[in-house]
């Protein structure tokens, strides 16, 4: 039992008074007192004596002695004869007070209620301490009072009731929307989805339910839907020729399409390429976008659309603006933003008002002005301009991110999703409402004969797409333009899997024309383009209450209801995505549609569409989604653009973060286990490494340029010492040939680097800035993709070069390649043979020639082990760590006067050193390992698709060609894939697909 | 729940010695009731009792001790406390005896009763008295008891302060 009170025994050597006992102040005080006493009055203490006699045996009867104290007979001589009362009835007060104190208080850490015998307890009595027996509620507040400061403080600003009042609502919705950008869906996602805030949006990450597998199916079998209105749209108006000169600039023919590409630039396809910086291609990449062409319409100005990843949308606006020379704002589109900026500011307004006085607001509120919610990009300075205009050339860029919507639906049942939820909108020659605007440019639309047949084309080739058996059979990017009715009108009832209805659709003849030659040109038309009726259209859309409303007021519930002239006619622009394309297996595998949507109707098709029984995915369904397509996805496989750059470092601190996290027991050691970079891919140091090597094998260096040179100098020191040693771990044969194979290649750099010097002399000055190129060109990729094919069996290779038109693998084929890009990485993808599951870094290895041997000998053969390494680190990381607890120790024993200054030092030191991982700069990457690395895995997965491990990643193109040269032919492609925290190699295939 | 069941024996030490207040202690007075035991019960006596026998509490200003033992065997301690003589301690020896005041099967109700004990000695002490001086002197200690309740409250949430910071 805690807190009972103490025995009270008398000091060791024996006084004349109590004290010094061990309870400090009751004896004190007693001592004090009794000494006062005796000072005071020295006089009657007999007769106080015999008086306490007396009370001792009238109180209890049958007591002989008189107490402890007083001897009444036989008192010894040296005794006093006498006691004092006040010693005694002190004693006695200060043996209650510690039993009271000892009784008042609880023994056990339960509360009060739950000592409380069971008879005796009441419900609720945590709550309500007067339920409590009288005597125990003192105790129960206090109890209560320590629990409410552990409690979450609530907030003091309204009541929960308050908060969710409409208004209210909309109010905190719009206060949030300021600093992230919500998507028009982030209500429904957020309910549904892990969110992250990531370039300024707030974006679905993957469902929180479980559906890794249902997504992917969904992408095969069904439809899988992606609300991908955060990627940016920028607009180009101009002249035509004006566009593609200077347009012409940013991309090349080498990557594949331009803007000048016929079919896109007649605006029947999307075309997709890559942006480069204006003149700089092959460096200076900007990212991949997609492009859209306004069909001619008459008029000599075209419409250009520029869809793009957030993350590059900065580098590209800029280097737009910089190329068309538009610099100044423009003033012509500023009402629409100015009309935006008076509803935003009151809604600003509004807002402080809420802070401070909640009634007053509210009767506001009753007034008049309810709070419209955001439409569009919420954190849009309404005073800044988002257009910008060329005096030159009249050209004008804008930005119209936020303001067109755009979902995309994937899978081969997207069609029918679409086809079933959109109805087309009927035509309307009156107006509904002479007061309101609603349709009033349908309307006048409808007015024209020859808009109404277009209408009415666009009608029938939209209704054939229900016969396609999958959107890959659409010519890849094919564009059709639409105008809807209002999609919630024809909800279902049920939430319902659409199933494609062949029986009901017969006329194979028109699809199968449909297929062949594709949309007509003037059916990619739509309203969309313009602005006007766009905005016309957000702004008079009927609200979901309005419409509930109306459904109320059926006669007989649940029947279909009809709008009539009222329903609102929205424009689209539907847009196909061919899927896969390159590669052999599962063609046209991801295709479907993109839906191109005016702000505002947002949730108005989303609710449809999920009635429709499509998934929906997140940005991790996404990123699948391109990996099971091995395209790159933007912008986590592009390297070499700055929104790639800043993906890897924001990925790296993560890892490291989490790495750090964990006990340092429990670490993978990166530096035992070989991995010089486990959380980041060093492209840098493994091209210039590459390049190192061949110039060392070279021994020629031209004189032109001083930086090769240098380059060169630094791969002969790093490479010398590090080959021995590789030679003296592995005493495999394969190593010897390896480096009589570099010799052997010496004498062929040698004549080529006559042809490709003064090439290269040129290229070493632009090199310093950005120092690798990811290799896009089709040619070459081409090129290499053909080498990298084995000749099994029948001479699968030689055929596919034929096909391809691509030389065999010679030494004038490939030196001027090597010359002319000598720090390329390539894309690649990567099959796992047998065993393994790639992961995110792995590295990509040349494997030798014994493996190769064994690999075609035993059957079970897996792969290789890299041997342990040595931690070169862990010593003086203890070291440090010692010095460090020293230090501290030292500190605490002087309690120093000037703390901080050694302290820092120490601590900067030992960040920059954490046990397990690579804490120098690093040595050459490419000879590290037993295995020569090639190049890191960015992706890897157990790929469910085609049912093994797949990994897509980047080789350097050096690495490449020289793996590649010393392979024999049916065993052309074999590589090692090792992950960072393994030691295991296993045998892969790399393939390049075009 | 199973528990093991005690009984606490709240005696008071009477001596004509006023010395013999010196020898209350824990160790003194546990050795002269084991010894009474061994006397009168024998040691399959003793062995009984000594299971988790001790003093919990003792006072030596007022006397008062408070034994615990199991409660099977309570009736041999009791038998056995009249039979305890003197108390020794540091070579001393100073004749004595015991009286039971109260046994309970807690702490909290000796507590109980040892306060209402007190306190009815105390009253009685204030009806006894002769003299003014006196009478004073036993009203304000009978006052600082019971105010003491009240400061002892304010000491217990110190108390109590003190050992959430630890």
């Amino acid at each position: 039992m805690r807190n009972q009170p103490a025995s009270v025994t008398l000091p060791a050597e024996p006084g004349p008074f109590p004290g010094g006992g061990s309870r400090g102040d009751v004896r004190s005080e007693q001592q004090y007192q009794q000494q006062k006493f005796s000072n005071q009055s020295s006089g009657p203490f007999y007769r106080r004596e015999q008086c306490f006699q007396k009370g001792q045996n009238r109180g209890e009867r049958g007591r002989g002695r008189g107490g402890w104290q007083g001897g009444r007979q036989n008192v010894s001589e040296e005794m006093p004869k006498y006691i004092t009362v006040s010693t005694f009835a002190q004693a006695r007060a200060a043996e209650i007070s510690a039993m009271l104190k000892a009784v008042a208080q609880k023994s056990s850490n339960s509360l009060v209620f739950q000592t409380l015998p069971r008879h005796m307890r009441r419900r609720a009595m945590s709550h309500n301490i007067k339920r409590l027996p009288r005597r125990l509620q003192e105790m129960a507040r206090k109890e209560a009072e320590k629990a409410v400061h552990q409690k979450k403080e609530q907030s003091k600003t309204k009541c929960r009731k308050a908060r969710r009042r409409h208004i209210n609502l909309v109010a905190e919705f719009n206060r949030r929307q300021r600093k992230n950008i919500w998507l028009e869906t982030h209500i429904w996602h957020a309910k549904r989805f892990h969110m992250v805030k990531k370039w300024g949006y707030c974006l679905g990450d993957s469902p929180t339910e479980k559906s890794y597998r249902a997504c992917y199916r969904a992408m095969t079998k069904h439809c899988l839907l992606q609300d991908l209105s955060y990627y940016c749209c920028l607009e180009v108006t101009g002249k035509e020729n004006e566009l593609l000169k200077q347009l012409a600039r940013i991309c090349s023919n080498d990557t594949g399409l331009t803007f000048e590409e016929a079919s896109c630039l007649s605006g029947r396809f999307e075309g997709s390429l890559n942006l480069y910086r204006a003149d700089h291609y092959p460096e200076g990449m900007l990212g991949p976008v997609t492009f859209i062409w306004k069909p001619r319409d008459g008029s000599e100005n075209r419409q250009l659309w520029i869809w793009m990843h957030p993350a590059l949308k900065q580098d590209i606006l800029r280097e737009l603006k910089a190329i068309f020379q538009c610099s100044e704002p423009e003033e012509i589109y500023m009402p629409e933003p100015v009309t935006t900026s008076m509803q935003e500011e009151e809604q600003i307004d509004v807002a402080l008002s809420l802070g401070k006085k909640r009634k007053k607001e509210d009767k506001e509120g009753e007034k008049a002005v309810p709070v419209k919610k955001i439409i569009g990009d919420g954190t849009r300075d309404p005073f800044q301009s988002y257009s910008w205009i060329s005096q030159a050339t009249g050209i004008v860029i804008s930005d119209r991110t936020m303001e067109i919507l755009r979902y995309r639906l994937i899978g081969p049942l997207s069609h029918s999703v679409l086809t079933e939820t959109l109805k087309a909108a009927s035509l309307q020659t009156e107006m509904a409402d002479s007061e309101t605007e609603l349709n009033n440019w349908w309307v006048e639309n409808c007015k024209d004969s020859e808009k109404v047949s277009l209408h009415q084309r666009q009608t029938a080739i939209f209704e054939l797409l229900e016969g396609l058996s999958s959107p890959s059979e659409m010519p890849p990017g094919t564009i059709l333009g639409l105008t809807v009715g209002d999609p919630r009108v024809n909800l279902p009832k049920k939430k319902t899997k659409t199933m494609p209805d062949f029986e009901k659709y017969q006329d194979y003849d028109k699809v199968r024309q449909l297929y062949l030659e594709g949309v007509p040109v003037d059916c990619a038309h739509s309203f969309i383009w313009d602005q006007d009726i766009c905005k016309n259209v957000t702004e008079n859309k009927i609200s979901e209450q309005d419409l509930n409303h109306m459904r109320a007021q059926l006669l007989v519930p649940g029947s279909h209801l009809d709008l009539g002239p009222c329903e609102s006619k929205i424009p689209i622009l539907l847009v196909q995505q061919p899927g896969k394309m390159a590669g052999e297996d599962r063609p046209g595998w991801g295709s479907g549609w993109d839906i191109y949507l005016p702000k505002g109707w947002g949730m108005a098709f989303w609710i449809p569409f999920i009635y429709r029984g499509v998934r929906v995915g997140g940005l991790q369904e996404a990123l699948k989604h391109s990996e099971y397509q091995r395209i790159p996805h933007a912008p986590n496989d592009f390297p070499d653009c700055q929104a790639g750059m800043q993906f890897a470092k924001e990925l790296e601190t993560s890892l490291l973060e989490n790495f750090k996290r964990r006990p340092p027991a429990k670490r993978a050691n990166y530096v035992k286990l070989g991995t010089l970079s486990p959380f980041v891919c060093p492209w840098e140091q493994l091209t210039k490494n590459w390049e190192g090597r061949m110039k060392a094998s070279g021994e020629f260096v031209p004189p032109s340029s001083p930086h090769p040179e240098h380059c060169a100098a630094e791969g002969h020191s790093l490479c010398d010492p590090t080959a021995e040693v590789v030679k003296e771990a592995s005493s495999e044969t394969g190593e010897v040939e390896e480096t009589m194979e570099i010799t052997s290649s010496e004498g062929v750099l040698k004549r080529g680097d006559v042809t490709g010097t003064q090439d290269f002399g040129e290229r070493g000055e632009t090199m310093t800035r950005s120092d690798f190129i990811v290799l896009r060109s089709e040619k070459l990729r081409m090129q290499l993709s053909a080498w990298c094919y084995p000749t099994a069996g029948k001479d699968r290779r030689i055929r596919l070069i034929s096909r391809l038109g691509q030389k065999e693998m010679t030494e004038d084929v490939f030196l001027p390649i090597l010359m002319s890009y000598p720090r390329a990485l390539v894309w690649v993808n990567l099959s796992l043979l047998r065993k393994g599951n790639p992961e995110l870094h792995a590295m990509i290895c040349i494997p030798t020639e014994d493996d190769l041997l064994r690999l075609s000998k035993d059957k079970l053969f897996c792969g290789p082990q890299e041997p342990k390494h040595r931690d070169i680190f862990k010593e003086k990381v203890q070291k440090l760590k010692e010095e460090k607890k020293k230090k501290k120790d030292n500190m605490k024993a002087l309690e120093s006067d000037f703390p901080s200054v050694p302290d820092k030092e120490t601590t900067e030191k030992h960040e920059d050193l954490i046990l397990g991982l690579w804490s120098d700069t690093l040595p050459d990457v490419t000879s590290h390992c037993s295995r020569t690395l090639l190049g890191y895995v960015t992706r890897g997965d157990f790929s469910l698709a085609v049912g093994y491990g797949e990994a897509q990643g980047f080789v350097s193109l050096t690495g490449l060609v020289y793996m590649l040269r010393n392979q024999p032919a049916d065993k052309k492609g074999l590589v090692l894939l090792r992950t960072p925290a393994s030691f295991q190699y296993r045998f892969a295939r790399l393939n390049i697909e075009v | 729940m199973v528990r093991f069941k005690n009984r606490y024996v709240l005696c008071e030490v009477v001596s004509e010695d006023p010395r013999c207040r010196q020898c209350i202690e824990d160790r003194a007075v546990g050795l002269a009731v084991r010894d009474a035991i061994g006397r009168i019960h024998g040691d399959y006596g003793l062995a009984c009792c000594s299971i988790s026998f001790t003093v919990k509490y003792l006072n030596a200003y007022t006397g008062t001790v408070l034994l615990r033992c199991r409660k099977d065997s309570y009736r041999l301690l009791c038998s056995a406390l009249p039979f305890v003589r003197q108390l020794e301690s540091r070579g001393q020896r100073y004749p004595c005896c015991l009286r039971t005041l109260h046994v309970g099967g807690t702490i909290r109700t000796c507590q109980k009763f040892l306060i209402q004990y007190n306190r009815r000695q105390l009253l009685v002490l204030l009806q006894n008295c002769t003299n003014e001086e006196e009478r004073q002197c036993i009203q304000k200690s009978l006052l600082s008891c019971s105010l003491t309740e009240e400061q002892s409250r304010s000491g217990d949430e110190e108390d109590d302060d003190g050992t959430e910071t630890d």
